[in-house]
């Protein structure tokens, strides 16, 4: 992904908007963390000692859970290798914080002379988040390639994978592990006789979560999130931004990680291993995956409720002090009910509610929304931008095979700046094919696509589009949980960064031009069709592309629907100063808005030229009004 | 040589079971695109049955079908207690059913046996050997890729010449369309599930006699194996997953006799390793399905 630079670029920065993206996240983030602590101190003060530690523990979860909802929030890619991230971490943290003298007893041969090594619980955590990022760099490229190949599936197996292989190497490697029985043990300065390291870490790990999702990174990874092809149209590489996610998610963890170890003041395999998985993930689940304020009450949630199955599973109902008789309850509560429990939930939240308590709902948002005064009246596009460059598509000879089938054969056309192309042609004509060729989704057998003379054949979709040709599609493929204005944000946010010598139209211009402005904070998967058509076109302007490709954007839209469309599609254009090239069938439509047609039929060009030349050409009607009769 | 003909048929031993456990997530993945990480909970219960009926002293012929049965029953009874429950979901929400199904199932005989072993007593002939000119080939092996050559062609014949088959053929190929067209869903998913219990109840026959024992979780690694096999082989692709299975059998197999003693019992995580680099380089893994998107 290619660095922000310019002027222009400078002022988008790594936040869209600072007051919505840092300043209230950051004053949200505190009063979480501070409503989370006093609980946790008011349950402390109420239950001693056994109170203490679990609040302790809750917390170091805590960081875990939210340095995992990096990743699993942002990406969408369900990772059960984050708790092996974390065992690598507790290793490397584990050897090199011990004193040579306590090594000494459990590792005398430990690889690298390890033994030896002296260097303090900070160094430690240093050295801990090194190792783990740098395994997380090549776990990172396998994710993505065969994530790129074969769905999120593939990539929930390796880091499956991944965890099994920390915990076969922790426990058959003893000279570096203390293997499976006797494991590591943590003694100089013993626990930790005050809370602050992890205080600052809970609160770091909160800031750098929401901060993160609030990112122009976090933004590009939650549209490949929502829909990788769509984002890809859009000029994202999400194979990028999931490694990025990765490596801040993984080096939370190895933070957490640490904390855990020394706080336990022992290792063993065991410790970081299907268990802590489940509980870990149940945590993020039951709270809300998309959310940071949902993990951290997921936290809150299911340390209170394994907690409570742990002592029914103890003592029945006596934890009531009510002293019920729970003999006929026996056959529940039992000592192993917390693993019942987490199970269930885990279970219970992916069949009735998957999106977790709290979906994506975040309280600094909520603390934005109330506390900024909202414009009432859209904003009024600013004068249309002038043509500084002279730009031309120009598509040659393009001929595409699947299997047996011949979809294009030896196809083109040519468009300039300013113009608006239309190709039309019956259902199978090659019309879509042609612009999955153009945008880099299916490959050509032959033929050539030039975009100011540049060839673009073999060019990934992602820079396609940030080339400046970017599309629409006719099967919709918004980004369903963002809000309108957050789809319009993402692909505006890769302009920006793409072209630094060109002004990009704000948001709210472009979401008011597309007649929008009333939906702006409605989630894309709640508009209705006209106002998803109408969304498409917004978020591909929102590129800034040289050249608009829209996907039939009347398709099912009634007449005076796809008549306003006309003027939207238009405006649209003139907005960003973009050509355009439509594909539809709806002939009153394409004649309404292009300045030039061309006809397909089975693959090959059979006429171009005016609207009225169309109309009237032969071949035209006989291919193509003569079947449809329109 | 003859050391690694010896590997090769130890290999091919082994490779059978994950062959089959693969073959039983491959057939499910095809018609819900669920990863089943619950696989490995057909052979927890099988375990279960099989040390009840060993300690009332049955046979293994006996129990051999009875086995069979319990796993081809709780296969049926997840998909609808849970997987029915989530059809059509995201990937996400499918892997992590699953994964909460493991665990019930695990936390289950945590809480009402016992997380301690339950041993039962092997077969006589599972350790005999029978010499083929210098190799010794144990009996078990023998039978173990003998019965799994058998399963394999009725599964093929099942899947390739009956309606069933081609009902699932369609459903793995488009789900929506196969249904349009006449598909009962309904049908084929429970028969896939019926399918994978059967092809897991088989496996874990020949796993549960190798072992000799159970505990709430001894489902975990035929399960990891299972997944890794098909995903090795290709992720939806019936042969690949079959493919897949012997590669990881025969993987292992050499590779633990071929390491130096010092790290042979780090075998698993070179196996681990030599996967993660077959991903980097080979995504889509050995055989490559056609997954085409409509945009």
């Amino acid at each position: 992904m290619a660095e922000p630079r310019g002027p222009n670029a400078a002022h988008a920065g790594m936040f869209p908007n600072l007051r919505r993206d840092v300043a209230f996240p950051i004053v949200g983030v505190g009063l979480l963390f501070g409503v989370f602590v006093a609980v946790g101190l008011l349950y402390q003060n109420s239950f001693g000692g056994a109170g203490e530690r679990l609040v302790t523990t809750a917390m170091i979860n805590a960081i875990i859970v939210l340095g995992i909802q990096i990743y699993v929030g942002n990406t969408g890619v369900l990772s059960f290798g984050h708790i092996g991230f974390g065992a690598i971490a507790g290793y490397t943290f584990a050897i090199f914080a011990i004193a040579p003298a306590e090594k000494i007893k459990r590792i005398p041969d430990a690889p690298l002379g390890l033994t030896d090594v002296d260097m303090g619980s900070w160094g430690a955590v240093g050295v801990a988040i090194a190792v783990t990022v740098v395994v997380a760099v090549f776990v990172g490229i396998g994710l993505a390639r065969s994530g790129a190949e074969s769905g999120a599936v593939a990539a929930t197996v390796i880091t499956l994978a991944l965890l099994f292989v920390t915990h076969e190497v922790a426990r058959h490697w003893p000279e570096l592990t203390g293997g499976e029985r006797a494991g590591l043990s943590f003694r100089i300065g013993g626990k930790l006789d005050t809370r602050v390291p992890i205080y600052l870490a809970l609160a770091g790990a909160l800031v750098l979560a929401r901060l993160f999702a609030q990112s122009r990174r976090g933004r590009l990874a939650k549209a490949g999130r929502e829909d990788d092809l769509a984002a890809r149209a859009m000029g994202v590489n999400p194979m990028v931004q999931q490694m990025i996610a990765l490596l801040t998610s993984v080096a939370v963890v190895s933070v957490g990680a640490s904390l855990k170890v020394y706080e336990t003041g022992s290792l063993l395999p065991e410790d970081f291993f299907f268990f802590f998985t489940l509980l870990t993930l149940t945590m993020l689940i039951v709270g809300g995956r998309n959310s940071v304020t949902g993990a951290l009450f997921g936290v809150a949630v299911i340390t209170v409720g394994r907690e409570l199955a742990r002592r029914m599973g103890q003592d029945g109902f006596e934890v009531f002090g009510l002293g019920l008789d729970s003999e006929p309850l026996d056959w529940i509560f039992r000592e192993n009910l917390q693993t019942v429990f987490l199970g269930v939930a885990m279970l219970g939240f992916m069949i009735w509610r998957p999106k977790g308590l709290l979906s994506d709902w975040e309280f600094d948002d909520w603390l934005y929304r109330r506390f900024t005064r909202t414009q009432s009246a859209p904003p009024v596009p600013q004068a249309t931008m002038s043509d500084e460059s002279e730009a031309r598509l120009e598509v040659s000879d393009v001929s595409v095979v699947f299997g047996g089938f011949q979809a294009l054969s030896q196809s083109g056309f040519e468009v300039s700046s300013g113009e608006v192309v239309g190709i039309i042609g019956p259902n199978g004509a090659g019309k879509t094919t042609m612009l999955n060729v153009i945008t880099g989704l299916v490959p050509a057998t032959s033929g050539q696509v030039r975009l100011n003379g540049k060839e673009l054949i073999g060019t990934p979709s992602h820079e396609v589009a940030r080339a400046g040709l970017v599309r629409t599609f006719q099967n919709l493929r918004l980004f369903g949980s963002l809000t309108v204005r957050e789809n319009v944000e993402v692909t505006r946010l890769v302009a920006i960064a793409e072209h630094d010598d060109r002004s990009t139209p704000e948001t709210d211009v472009l979401v008011a031009a597309a007649g929008l402005w009333d939906h702006r904070d409605r989630r894309a998967s709640e508009l209705d069709y006209g106002n998803s058509r109408r969304l498409e076109l917004a978020r591909a302007a929102a590129a800034r592309p040289l050249f608009l490709l829209l996907d039939e954007p009347t398709s099912g839209m009634s007449d005076t629907e796809s008549l306003a469309m006309v003027e939207q599609v238009q405006t649209m254009a003139a907005l960003v100063g973009a050509g355009v090239v439509v594909i539809d069938h709806d002939l009153d439509f394409i004649i309404g808005i292009c300045d030039r047609i061309y006809c397909l039929d089975r693959g090959s060009v059979i006429a171009s030229g005016t609207p009225v030349e169309i109309q009237a050409d032969p071949a035209v009607q006989a291919a193509y009004l003569g079947s449809s009769a329109s | 040589m003859t050391e690694l003909l010896q590997n090769l048929i130890d290999g091919l031993g082994r490779g059978s079971i994950y062959a089959l456990l693969a073959l039983g997530v491959a057939v499910i993945f095809g018609v819900m695109h669920l990863l089943n990480f619950a696989h490995g909970e057909l052979i927890t219960v099988s375990g279960y049955v099989a040390f009840w009926t060993i300690s009332e002293g049955w046979s293994w012929y006996l129990v051999t079908p009875v086995i069979i049965g319990t796993a081809i029953v709780t296969s049926l009874v997840i998909e609808r207690v849970a997987f029915s429950r989530v059809r059509g979901s995201s990937d996400f929400t499918l892997l992590l059913t699953s994964f909460g199904v493991h665990f019930v199932v695990s936390a289950i005989f945590l809480l009402y046996v016992s997380a301690s072993v339950k041993t039962f007593s092997e077969p006589g002939w599972v350790a005999n050997t029978f010499p083929v000119g210098s190799l010794n080939i144990e009996v078990y092996d023998a039978v173990v890729i003998g019965v799994t050559l058998v399963t394999l062609l009725a599964t093929s014949w099942l899947i390739q010449r009956t309606m069933f088959g081609l009902a699932l053929r369609a459903a793995a190929a488009d789900f929506d369309t196969a249904r349009l067209m006449g598909v009962r869903s309904d049908t084929v998913i429970r028969g896939a599930f019926a399918l994978s219990g059967l092809l897991a109840g088989i496996a874990g026959v020949f796993w549960l006699m190798r072992s000799g024992h159970t505990t709430p979780t001894v489902g975990i690694t035929p399960m990891l194996k299972g997944v890794l096999a098909a995903l090795i082989g290709g992720l939806g692709s019936l042969r690949g997953a079959v493919l897949g299975g012997i590669v990881l059998g025969l993987a292992e197999v050499l590779l633990r006799s071929r390491l130096p003693d010092s790290v042979a019992s780090l075998t698993e995580g070179f196996v681990f390793l030599m996967i993660a680099l077959l991903f980097i380089f080979r995504p889509q893994g050995l055989i490559r399905v056609a997954h085409a998107e409509r945009v």
